[in-house]
């Protein structure tokens, strides 16, 4: 019959060892963590020439498996095309990426902004003015 | 037949097909740029090369090359796609990569083949066009960037739309397509040269960046404008919302191939101004009702009525809901006044071929009109009732070598097709110039048919020479047309009718089918006569039987009965009388007039404003059930979109009135159309997609036809009324596309008398007649005679109406 004491000192031996570890534990909110550069969080529309650069080909919406994203494109005093609604329902979104991936003219890109909770079923609807990238 | 082999499979084809048809009838699909169904091979996209066994060496464009015996190709071979992508690499070279924002995307013939052929990466390089994009119309864009010169555009607005608005221009890597001057586009934008463009160099302005291709889901139906019966594809969005209409080349008898209501008119269907409520008026105002008080309202107002209630219907609905309404007004409410399209509109059809060919629908189809050797077109106006008919008259004499042979009160576009010949006729006088031609036929001996005696006395008065100075021809004219028509073997008169067109009436009808049967016409492929009447169902509410039975009023009669009390209660379903019928002031007072007004419409029309009732139901595009076009092909449709707010189909509601006044109603729209006695061989559930022509049983009879007498006071001008190129009754005004183009009430006038009377271009002028004043623009025609002036009908701000009180000819007086 082997020891019965054997298991916890065994135990006991990491317990200890972690005594003198540098503690896992973030005490949040006071602490934040570091998010990984390639962390998937909410998106953002990137600015350039102090316009988004979306030029609303439609492609994330229709690679986003989780149907999430409302594209309405519209023609401004160019002819141009831009997009006069871009809306994302984070609550239907996986954060798969798949968006930023298809955009072809890289005006998507997701950030390190995780802090997502809110209170009303509404507020997690992010219109253009709440996605454009702060700068 | 000739048999090739195309990659190891045997294929038998006909000697004049090339390799490329011969390809796609055993399913090898050759990547092409500049091929549709429809145009003449043109070999300009070098896609579509092959290798062939006995012309090895070179390549061989599939599509301009005809097949010949024993030929063996091969579409596949390593040189053929090394060939290809060199071709791709050199149209990419230039072509702007700007597929994210160009609406083409997702439905470019380039993008794909790029695709297709793994174009990754371009192994040259150079500069991009930097073409000024035409913005200067409201249908049409024309970005020369992204044109890769196929000229599909270019043929198809020559060899079918017979426009030749665009054209190559300049030489080398300069070449373009370019217009008239290299100005704006001047043209019908009928918008064929975008459906078949392969890439986006030509795009639909009002679709412009509404939606991406491949998130439409595409409908087919058959287009609820005119009679031609075309078979077109709707783009639905989000399954609510029609917003664009579909090119498809294999699409009905017409190939896909549309005219600008069909596919620039269709913004109605999802219009923010449609009615979305009832609405009941109340102390004067109209005000937002349910259902059921609408309906029960309006079905013991009818009950009231009983033999004094009355309908007019239009012929855009369905031939189930015309049935529905029938049997709810005569079997339930029991009233015999029921008639459609003002009475005289349908009257060419109804009274005049069902008396003379015992039917009243056409001896031909429009499929006869490839067929024929002599079209003999009764108004120039054909092409802008019936463009579509139109593409088809000007294949036939271009492709065919049909003689088109015209009589018409002003020139048009048909009479610039080549060879036409046209006789210019004093307007009002087609009865008369038809009957000297039977003259003529029967004087010396032209005639199949022996002429009965009634008729041969009858035409004693229209020797050619009585017969000219009337018809403002020469007699050599008439003799020389009488001649050609009898010795054509297959000949074909086309005539339109409908609410523009009073003088397109029995008697006209009757005077062009003696010529039918003087000359042996009927019953031959080809041949006979096709009357194009004016609105989607047109033959259908024939068909149907809405027109008054014994001893009913027509819709002239139940008007002057709203005035003067003997109709007591009116469902209009989607007419809309105060603007399309004649007599404005009159027409108006009769439905003021009337104790209860119904008015069941998409839109709260300038007719449904007079109303104690007004329905709102729902257009083509949302409801099911058949519609027959003029050559009574019976096409079937079926819902694209569910129906706005809370707008219901015509069958639900008259179904629900039936039962409110005590009646059964039909179970099923099957049900409904088994009840159709000239359908009665057709299957309802088994009409396809290209349809199924009603048989048509001649049992022609000469009738003598009584040719008006057209006099018009001294000095006034002559006023014709007619159809807008742009316009279809009265619901096109509610399309933005055909509004853009056209947009305001005119009159056309000659050149000198626009001299005479000091008028410029786009001048305000009024027209005043014994019925009333109207101010409208004036547009300087070169088509018109002196002394006659041309106005389309449609116009709701500046009706003709309230001049034009339902003759074939109004005198008028024009002044600035």
């Amino acid at each position: 019959m082997p020891n019965p004491f054997t298991p916890i000192m065994q135990g006991m031996k990491i317990t200890l060892g972690h005594v003198f570890k540098k503690p896992v534990t973030l005490m949040y909110p006071d602490e934040r963590p570091k998010v990984a550069e390639r962390f998937r969080g909410l998106h953002a529309l990137k600015v350039s020439h102090n316009k988004a650069k979306c030029v609303a080909c439609y492609l994330c919406p229709t690679v986003c498996p989780a149907k999430c994203i409302t594209v309405e494109a519209g023609e401004d005093a160019n002819h141009d095309k831009f997009a006069a609604k871009y809306e994302i329902d984070m609550l239907r979104c996986i954060f798969c990426g798949y968006c930023v991936e298809a955009c072809p003219v890289d005006a998507l890109k997701m950030t390190g902004e995780f802090e997502l909770a809110n209170y009303r079923r509404e507020d997690f609807i992010f219109s253009k003015e709440r996605l454009l990238e702060k700068k | 037949m000739v048999t090739l082999t195309i990659d190891d499979k045997q294929v038998s084809v006909a000697k004049d097909a090339t390799i490329y048809e011969a390809a796609k009838q055993v399913g090898i699909n050759i990547p092409i740029l500049c091929h549709d169904k429809k145009l003449k091979p043109f070999g300009a996209c070098r896609m579509c090369l092959v290798e062939v066994e006995q012309m090895k060496g070179r390549l061989i464009p599939a599509c301009t090359t005809p097949v010949t015996e024993g030929m063996i190709v091969r579409s596949t071979t390593p040189a053929v796609e090394k060939a290809r992508k060199l071709v791709l690499e050199l149209l990419l070279l230039n072509h702007p990569l700007d597929c994210p924002v160009c609406d083409k995307g997702g439905d470019c013939e380039l993008q794909n083949l790029a695709y297709d052929h793994k174009v990754i990466v371009n192994r040259l390089n150079d500069e991009k066009f930097h073409h000024e994009i035409d913005y200067n119309n409201p249908l049409i864009e024309r970005d020369q960037n992204r044109c890769v010169l196929c000229g599909k555009c270019v043929r198809i607005c020559d060899e079918i739309v017979a426009r030749g608005a665009l054209t190559f221009m300049n030489r080398g890597i300069e070449t373009k397509i370019g217009t008239e001057f290299d100005g704006p586009l001047n043209c019908e934008f009928c918008g064929s040269c975008i459906s078949v463009c392969p890439v986006g160099a030509l795009l639909a302005r009002p679709f412009k960046f509404k939606s991406r291709f491949w998130a439409l889901t595409k409908k087919k139906t058959v287009c609820g404008y005119c009679g031609t019966g075309c078979n077109i594809t709707l783009g639905v969005k989000e399954n609510k919302s029609v917003v664009t209409t579909i090119y498809d080349e294999n699409q009905g008898f017409h190939n896909g191939q549309l005219c600008v209501r069909g596919r620039f008119g269709y913004q109605f269907i999802s219009s923010d101004k449609r009615l979305l409520t009832p609405l009941i008026r109340k102390d004067g105002q109209l005000v937002q009702a349910a259902w059921d008080e609408a309906l029960s309202l309006i079905a013991s107002k009818l009950k009231e009525a009983g033999s004094a209630a009355a309908a007019l219907a239009t012929p855009r609905m369905t031939n189930e809901e015309l049935s529905l309404l029938k049997l709810l007004m005569v079997k339930q409410v029991g009233t015999a006044h029921i008639d459609h399209s003002a009475g005289y509109g349908h009257a060419a059809v109804s009274e005049g071929l069902g008396k003379s060919l015992g039917v009243a629908a056409s001896s031909a189809t429009i499929l006869d009109v490839q067929k024929s050797d002599l079209i003999l077109a009764i108004k120039t106006d054909i092409y802008e009732t019936h463009p579509v008919v139109g593409f088809e008259i000007n294949m036939a004499v271009k492709n065919k070598g049909a003689k088109l042979q015209i009589i018409s009160d002003k020139r048009g576009k048909l009479s610039r097709l080549p060879g036409a010949n046209l006789l210019l006729n004093k307007p009002g006088s087609d009865v008369a110039l038809l009957n000297a031609i039977a003259k003529v036929m029967i004087d010396e001996n032209l005639a199949v048919a022996q002429p009965t005696p009634e008729l041969s006395a009858a035409l004693q008065n229209f020797t050619p020479e009585k017969a000219a100075p009337i018809c403002g021809v020469t007699a050599d004219a008439i003799v020389e047309l009488a001649r050609a028509y009898a010795a054509a073997d297959k000949a074909l008169i086309l005539f339109t009718s409908g609410l523009a067109y009073p003088g397109a009436d029995a008697q006209l009808a009757h005077a062009a089918a003696n010529l039918a049967i003087l000359g042996g016409k009927l019953g031959k492929e080809g041949s006979g006569i096709l009357a194009l009447q004016e609105k989607n169902n047109s033959q259908g509410a024939l068909d149907v039987g809405f027109i008054p039975a014994q001893g009913g009023f027509d819709a002239q009669q139940i008007l002057a009965g709203c005035s003067n009390g003997s109709v007591k209660a009116l469902f209009i379903a989607g007419e809309n009388p105060v603007v399309s019928y004649p007599g404005q002031a009159a027409v108006q007072k009769a439905l003021d007039s009337v104790d209860f007004l119904v008015v069941a419409d998409l839109f709260l029309t300038e007719t449904a404003q007079l109303a104690d009732v007004v329905l709102p139901v729902c257009s083509f595009a949302e409801k099911e059930g058949t519609f027959t076009a003029t050559d009574r092909r019976v096409q079937k449709i079926a819902p694209a979109i569910p129906a706005v707010g809370s707008s219901r189909p015509e069958f639900q509601v008259y179904g629900e009135l039936i039962q409110r006044l005590g009646g059964e109603t039909p179970a099923s729209r099957a049900e409904v159309f088994a009840t159709i006695a000239p359908y009665s061989g057709i299957n309802y559930n088994e009409i396809g997609e290209e349809g199924t022509f009603a048989p048509v049983c001649l049992k022609p009879v000469q009738v003598v036809p009584v040719a008006p007498v057209t006099t018009v006071e001294n000095g006034k001008y002559m006023l014709l009324t007619g159809a807008a190129l742009y316009h279809c009754g009265t619901l096109s005004l509610k399309g933005e596309g055909t509004m853009a183009v056209c947009g305001e009430a005119y009159v056309e006038i000659s050149r000198p008398d626009a001299v005479k009377l000091s008028i410029a271009d786009g001048d305000q002028v009024k027209l005043t007649s014994a019925a009333g004043t109207v101010a409208v623009k004036a547009i300087i025609s070169p088509r018109m005679q002196e002394g006659v002036l041309f106005a389309p009908y449609h116009f709701a701000d500046a009706p003709i109406s309230s001049v034009w009180s339902g003759a074939a000819v109004t005198g008028v007086t024009i002044a600035k």
